[in-house]
């Protein structure tokens, strides 16, 4: 189907490229391109908790990035089967894999192949990371 | 039919959704005509929109996805680079699409540089004769509390690749609340902005966001996508084809929604009711492959049996005909040496020597070797000929088995020990022949014997036969329980068994009293004293430890159950399909929390088949099976999806949920007074949701609902939803880029060349300045 419709309105790549790709009238001729290093997001926060210790001016309540993230629910957690969702209470002895009931257990869980139990419970984050 | 499906009105199929990838628009991006210099420009640059247009329009010229592909063209040896919806138009390209953001932050700035060059020519900008850059003030969105190496990047980008002569940031959830506010300097309310990666909650006081106050759950739309993704592979892991992102995305969008209650409609959502209503049918396309092998018809397949059935006859026709003709041959060769022996008597040796060598013989003794073994050969094929099974009395055919050998010569001793072997075999088929006939009438007699109990007493003969069934029955599970319970290492009867087996090894050494003796003697295969196998039953030791036992026992009770069964359907007229053991064990999907997991609210058409007495190849390659292999049902993951920005533990998100952060705001971090005059009282009266997620059905009014839980009865709670949650952030910065207030907060190029980039003003909307 999308096949079709490309077939119907061909584009020229070259002619929308070409829009981004040439000389801009609005830039700065004369400036030269800094050169960039790529920092992946871990990095950037990481450069923003350094940068944020060198000012002196950060009071207790100064909205930063880091102090912003919502803080760990005081709630008690629900837990909820982790195949299905449903809401449960039980949970296998042997990889603690949350389960609906005696069904789910014997026809998923215990038929699961490695690696399988540490995909559901990625999910929720208690997968065991090995480091 | 069985009777429980005959019980069930035939439900409609199901409606089938079709996975869609993203496609974009077919009009080519615009290009705008009326280009003014000094009206602010407007960008909402969000990490999977971005939006921008000159603030005199009412509409964003701009929508387009922040994605950037760079692609090498190999014919034309050139790199292209395509931006936003441009991306989508060539299927090559797409492969290469990346986005210049890694989560919530731009990390790439040479793609953020092109996205916005390309912006910029769409827009219609003309460098100005005098600074020759952009003629235009910028109102640009950024993260709440942006890091400051993404704002000195910007600044950067913009005053000094672009010369813009004025820049103003701002946060775009609080853009989104100013354009739906009335009077939005004196509104006071909570913002609640979800975003792509991120969502906020922002409470505003006096039209001023309060970003002490504010918090961020790390979960946004794209999040949603990834999870539900993540569980619909976990769901069908057998899927051949990945879901790819922008499908998860359509699927999300058209289908999850907010509960008003979670826990209370969660419990009820896989009954049969619920389904019927909310399983979705996603159809990944697929491709037929058919194949045609045309079954075969019933007369064909008689054909082909005949036609070699015919050959066969033919063959044997042959091969007799031929053994015949081989025959007679060396009857006229033994007829025709026969008469040169005659003649032979009469001559001297040195003529007999002549006429041997003339027919090809060394001497005589080699033509008498060859004399006798053909009159041998002839011999044997003439004898063979006879039937055995035509044998009337063995006296007659094997007439030498009775004579004692005393009486015979060699020859006939020779003769009689074929003879007596011929009779053997003949004797055993006779008897096989005698006992299959005998069992044939003691079966017809049980048989009989049951028919008359049956005229007799009906009911007492089904009884007594469901009696032995249900025994079979019984047996059967005890033992398939058993077998089943050998797999866990640490069960009893596991525990017992490897018990068993240490016993049995402990006994060779230990039972008797010569065992020390024997010990020392004991080598491995020159054991006197071993006789292990001397007696056939010893070798019943292993089946026993191996379970074989058990298994055969099930095998043979599986007949008979089988058997039974098959006569109580006969003459039973109370024992119906649904009553033999085998419907037991099929499952009843319609209690199986996983069929309807899986396979939503309809039998599994493959059990039907099956039922239908259909081979597992045809069920395989039925179109509708395979079709159905490349389906998915979406029902739990419709709600479970969005209920993580309300439980984020759900997802493995150690932060607290957006109810307990509204209730905490408005309980504990602001004055808690719910009556009128308090700071509580104004800002629950307007809790505000926008940002992409706010399309979720029900949004507002699950948060109504579980805020009302928190606070005051009779407190004026309100919560509004966005006109339009995506793009009002845009029409907020345009509105506000058009007061006269906001003048003042644009920060000016010169301002920017001597403050440094950390310098920001403050106007309400925007961030704090960290200088």
């Amino acid at each position: 189907m999308n096949g079709k419709d490309e077939q119907q309105t061909p584009v020229d790549l070259h002619k929308l490229s070409a829009v981004t790709t040439k000389v801009h009238s609005f830039k700065n001729p004369n400036r030269i391109p800094p050169t960039r290093r790529y920092k992946p997001l871990r990095q950037l926060i990481s450069d923003e908790t350094k940068y944020l210790q060198t000012k002196d001016n950060i009071k207790f309540d100064t909205p930063t990035y880091n102090s912003v993230a919502a803080p760990p629910s005081l709630r008690p957690q629900k837990h909820y089967c982790d195949i299905t969702g449903l809401p449960t209470k039980y949970k296998s002895p042997a990889n603690s894999v949350r389960f609906y009931n005696v069904e789910i257990y014997q026809e998923v869980i215990k038929n699961m192949p490695p690696g399988v139990d540490q995909n559901y419970l990625e999910l929720r984050g208690a997968n065991v990371i090995l480091k | 039919m069985t009777r429980a499906a005959s019980e069930t009105p035939e439900l409609p199929p199901q409606p089938i959704y079709t996975l869609r990838d993203y496609k974009p628009p077919i009009e080519p991006e615009p290009f705008y005509q009326h280009y003014e210099s000094g009206i602010p420009i407007a960008i909402d640059l969000g990490s999977s929109q971005m939006r921008a247009g000159l603030t005199k329009e009412l509409k964003p010229n701009n929508v387009f996805p922040s994605v950037v592909a760079r692609y090498r063209d190999r014919k034309a040896a050139t790199t292209l680079t395509l931006v936003g919806n441009d991306t989508y138009r060539d299927v090559s390209v797409r492969s290469s699409i990346k986005s210049p953001f890694d989560g919530p932050l731009i990390t790439n700035w040479d793609y953020a540089e092109v996205m916005l060059d390309y912006l910029f020519e769409h827009l219609g900008v003309v460098g100005s004769s005098v600074t020759g850059g952009i003629d235009n003030p910028i109102v640009m969105t950024e993260p709440v509390c942006c890091p400051f190496s993404q704002r000195r990047t910007m600044y950067e980008l913009l005053f000094e690749n672009y010369q813009a002569p004025s820049v103003a940031f701002g946060i775009d959830s609080l853009f989104s609340y100013y354009a739906n506010s009335a009077t939005p300097a004196k509104s006071n309310g909570i913002v609640i902005g979800t975003g792509h990666e991120l969502t906020h909650v922002i409470p505003v006081v006096n039209g001023k966001g309060i970003l002490t106050q504010t918090k961020r759950i790390d979960w946004g739309g794209d999040q949603c996508q990834t999870f539900l993704s993540k569980l619909l592979m976990l769901k069908y892991p057998y899927f051949s084809s990945k879901l790819t992102p922008s499908q998860a995305t359509n699927l999300f969008e058209e289908f999850c929604y907010i509960l008003k209650d979670y826990q209370y409609e969660l419990s009820n959502y896989l009954s049969l009711d619920y389904l019927e209503e909310k399983d979705i049918v996603a159809q990944a396309p697929i491709e037929f492959h058919q194949v045609v092998e045309k079954k075969k018809t019933e007369e064909e397949l008689a054909k082909q049996a005949e036609k070699r059935r015919e050959q066969g006859r033919r063959l044997q026709e042959q091969a007799q005909q031929k053994r015949k003709e081989k025959l007679e041959q060396k009857q006229q060769e033994f007829d025709y040496y026969s008469d040169i022996k005659n003649q032979l008597e009469g001559l001297d040796s040195q003529d007999v020597l002549l006429t041997l060598q003339d027919a090809g013989f060394d001497d005589l003794n080699d033509f008498n070797k060859y004399l006798s073994s053909l009159k041998k050969s002839l011999k044997k094929s003439q004898d063979g000929e006879d039937d055995p099974d035509q044998i009337e009395d063995p006296s007659i055919t094997w007439p030498l088995v009775d004579i004692p050998d005393e009486e015979l010569n060699d020859e006939e001793k020779r003769a009689k020990k074929r003879q007596r072997l011929h009779k053997a075999n003949w004797e055993a088929r006779e008897k096989a022949k005698e006992q299959k006939k005998q069992e044939e009438e003691e079966r017809i007699k049980f048989e009989k014997e049951q028919e008359e109990w049956r005229a007799r007493d009906l009911e007492d003969w089904c009884n007594t036969k469901r009696l032995e069934l249900a025994e079979y029955i019984s047996g059967y599970k005890e033992r398939v329980k058993l077998l089943d319970s050998f797999k866990d290492r640490k069960s009893a009867a596991a525990q017992r068994r490897m018990k068993n087996i240490a016993d049995l090894a402990g006994d060779e050494a230990n039972n008797s009293s010569s065992s020390r003796k024997r010990k020392r003697n004991a080598t491995i295969d020159n054991d006197p004293n071993d006789t292990f196998g001397a007696n056939d039953d010893d070798w019943s030791v292993y089946r026993e430890i191996n379970n074989t036992k058990l298994e055969e026992q099930q095998e043979e009770d599986q007949k008979r159950i089988t058997a039974l069964e098959e006569e109580l359907l006969k003459f039973d007229p109370d024992f119906h399909y649904e009553d033999t053991f085998a419907a037991s064990q099929t499952f009843d999907w319609k209690n199986l929390v996983l069929h309807k997991f899986i396979h939503g609210p309809r039998q599994s058409i493959s059990i039907s088949m099956q039922a239908e007495g259909k081979t597992p190849e045809e069920i395989a390659s039925h179109p509708e099976i395979i079709k159905r292999s490349h389906q998915m049902h979406l029902n739990i993951e419709r709600i479970r999806v969005p209920e993580v920005l309300f439980q984020p533990s759900m997802a493995g998100l150690d932060q607290a949920g957006l109810i307990e952060l509204l209730g905490d705001l408005v309980l504990k971090r602001f004055d808690g007074n719910f009556l009128s005059g308090g700071q509580s009282y104004s800002l629950i009266q307007d809790i505000f949701i926008t940002g992409g997620l706010a399309r979720l059905p029900n949004f507002s009014d699950r948060v109504f609902n579980d805020l009302q839980a928190l606070i005051p009865t009779g407190s004026p709670l309100k919560v509004r939803l966005a006109q339009d949650p995506r793009l009002d952030a845009w029409k907020g910065m345009s509105k506000w880029a058009n007061t006269e207030e906001s003048k003042a907060s644009f920060v000016t190029k010169k301002e920017y060349e001597e403050y440094g980039s950390e310098y920001i003003k403050e106007h309400g909307l925007g961030n704090v300045c960290l200088r």
